[in-house]
């Protein structure tokens, strides 16, 4: 008896919410969006809103949105994918990798758009990877130009030697682009040397040590470092060490200057692709990945005020 | 936006494949803390071990079967690892594990080249995906294909042959050492060599579960192992408070671990559908966990007297 009460308890309150919801007819020329995102932190945040923004402006009222957080766990965002592909959205936003990768392991019908994504080859493991991913898959590449990042350590710092490249060993992206950028510096000149942190529990310990050895500290678009700026902060500033940074909400943190990517116009980019996937004027599978619109070199007046550090022009400050 | 319980209900089978891929790290996680009575938080570095491995091996064009079978023995490694840490090092054993965990850390990066490596499923014939579910669903592909079909059989084997192993002499003596260490040593048996070889098949099925997953997600991640240990206690845990009193066969007892499992990929799926603000969802993940441990206590503590209380049934 006790065992078919256990049972049926929760059948009663499935059924109580059934009948709650009637079946809704999904007017012709409505959407529903998904959106995936990883982790909460400044840069994705951003490219959300972006994307949001672009589709509302777009579409207004006919829109509506399905947004997710991973809360940085990778079996949760499977769980998410799956949820939006049952549920038959109409287009899925996959923000940052590891939601791009579940969302392209899900379905191979719906159209997915990834936004905050370095390298589309690399993500997805496409060896022959021309810049269109074809299939259900496009969106926005947040690479922001590393040659002129390094060109930008020249101008600002020509007499440093050795240059600390701090990023999170377990970004895929991180290495890629530290790898990268040392190519351009050696070949300027410098010398480098990288640190690893594996999260944000070693970020003091090698940041501290980065900091002794070294004279400028680059960090790339990094998750982890965009998470916890304060801690570097903490640690660069007392030893007027300067940090440019591959993003401007890391600069903001605990940068001295950035070519930045802005990350609410690389969703806002993003949204527009999705109108134009929605109302059928373009075909996913020919559309090339986008890469941010504009760069712009920008600086944080009140640490480089503390490092007495004057910014060449064509910088501007960044607004807090 | 409203609520549609067809949503939920179409979603199920993703959660309930999810879960039983889940299910069998959270055998894995019963041999250790239900049977061995250590906590072994190896599983963590392991899981992520085992789809390192299996993603590298399918990369570099070994077969399915094959790259299963080197997750399984890389999962092996790591718990002798934790093994030895722990009988040869003297280190506590949730230590031991804490310092494997570390270490795989860095083996995990090594194996994979860098922190996260794809396997997608147009490039690769791969075992399960979630793609085959949605096709299956579709009539795209045979029934056979579900990854629920395919996991359910793996778990109905691997839980025969475990069964069939904890019956032998040596599977026996590794329960007799997790039971009672000095009674299994006064007959004679090697409780250091037991706890090793209990690690060591531990771990191997995490390792599986992680190689299994890969496939399933279509990605290796180095994060991808991160608070498994959590969700493996709570299959155990939800497995045990609502089937062990029906089940009393050990083969069954395995299966309502992975149960287990299941239910508690089905309760976050639910969660997520219920569109909770999902800064909530850790929140309400802890306190599943939380309620499903309180239950039998408060059942003990309010229930006057009990008068059928035989002895402690819970040494499988």
């Amino acid at each position: 008896m006790k065992t078919a009460r256990i049972l049926i308890a929760p059948l009663v309150c499935f059924l109580m919410i059934f009948s709650m919801t009637a079946c809704k007819e999904k007017a012709p020329d409505s959407y529903v969006v998904g959106i995936s995102q990883l982790v909460q932190h400044v840069a994705l945040d951003a490219a959300t809103k972006g994307f949001r923004d672009a589709l509302e402006e777009k579409l207004g009222d006919k829109v509506t949105f399905t947004e997710k957080n991973a809360q940085g766990d990778i079996p949760t965002c499977t769980t998410i994918a799956n949820s939006l592909v049952s549920s038959k959205v109409d287009l899925i936003l996959a923000n940052a990798t590891p939601a791009l990768q579940a969302a392209a392991a899900a379905t191979a019908d719906i159209p997915i758009l990834g936004t905050s994504i370095t390298e589309y080859g690399v993500a997805l493991g496409l060896d022959d990877f021309d810049g269109t991913v074809g299939g259900n898959v496009s969106g926005t590449s947040d690479l922001a130009p590393l040659d002129q990042q390094a060109q930008m350590i020249k101008d600002l710092f020509p007499d440093a030697e050795k240059v600390g490249l701090l990023y999170c060993s377990a970004e895929a992206n991180s290495l890629y682009q530290v790898n990268t950028v040392k190519g351009y510096l050696e070949t300027l000149g410098y010398s480098c040397t990288l640190y690893p942190f594996s999260d944000s529990n070693d970020l003091a310990a090698i940041a501290t040590t980065a900091a002794n050895d070294s004279d400028v500290i680059y960090v790339p678009t990094d998750n982890t470092v965009a998470s916890n700026t304060g801690i570097i902060d903490n640690i660069c500033r007392p030893a007027k060490v300067p940090v440019i940074a591959g993003e401007k909400g890391i600069c903001e943190g605990c940068g001295v200057a950035t070519l930045s990517i802005d990350y609410y116009d690389l969703g806002y980019a993003t949204g527009l692709m999705a109108y134009k996937i929605l109302t059928g004027a373009s075909d996913i599978s020919e559309m090339p990945v986008e890469y941010a619109p504009n760069f712009e070199k920008m600086y944080n007046a009140e640490i480089c005020e503390e490092l007495s550090i004057t910014v060449p022009e064509g910088y501007s400050p960044i607004e807090g | 936006m409203t609520l549609n319980p067809l949503d939920l209900i179409a979603q199920m089978p993703g959660a309930l494949a999810q879960g039983l891929i889940w299910g069998i790290m959270a055998i894995g996680v019963y041999i250790t803390y239900k049977i061995l009575n250590i906590a072994d938080l190896t599983v963590d570095g392991s899981l992520c071990t085992g789809g390192a491995v299996c993603v590298v091996m399918i990369m570099n064009g070994y077969g399915v079967t094959l790259s299963l079978v080197a997750a399984f023995a890389a999962g092996l490694i790591t718990g002798l690892a934790t093994g030895i840490f722990h009988v040869f090092f003297g280190i506590s054993a949730i230590l031991a594990g804490i310092l494997t965990q570390l270490a795989l850390w860095s083996v995990n990066l090594v194996i994979m080249g860098r922190a996260n490596q794809s396997i997608n499923v147009n490039n690769y014939d791969l075992l399960v995906s979630l793609r085959y579910l949605q096709e299956v669903m579709k009539g795209a592909r045979p029934f056979y294909w579900s990854p629920i079909f395919v996991v359910g059989i793996f778990v109905l084997i691997i839980v025969a042959v475990l069964y069939w192993f904890f019956g032998t002499e040596l599977g026996s003596s590794v329960r007799a050492t997790g039971a009672n260490a000095n009674m299994a040593r006064a007959q004679g048996i090697n409780t250091d060599s037991n706890k090793i070889l209990g690690l060591m098949l531990s771990n191997g099925m995490v390792a599986l579960s992680g190689a299994l997953l890969t496939q399933y997600q279509g990605f290796a991640d180095i994060n991808m192992g991160r608070g498994a240990i959590v969700i493996g206690l709570a299959a155990v845990i939800i497995g045990e408070i609502l089937f062990f009193k029906f089940f009393k066969n050990f083969a069954l007892r395995m299966l309502s671990v992975v149960l287990g499992a299941v239910i508690y990929f089905v309760v976050i799926q639910t969660v997520l559908w219920l569109n909770f603000d999902s800064n909530y969802l850790k929140l309400f993940s802890a306190l599943v966990v939380a309620i499903f441990l309180a239950v039998p206590y408060w059942k003990k503590k309010f229930t006057p007297f009990s008068p059928k209380r035989k002895g402690d049934a819970d040494c499988a």
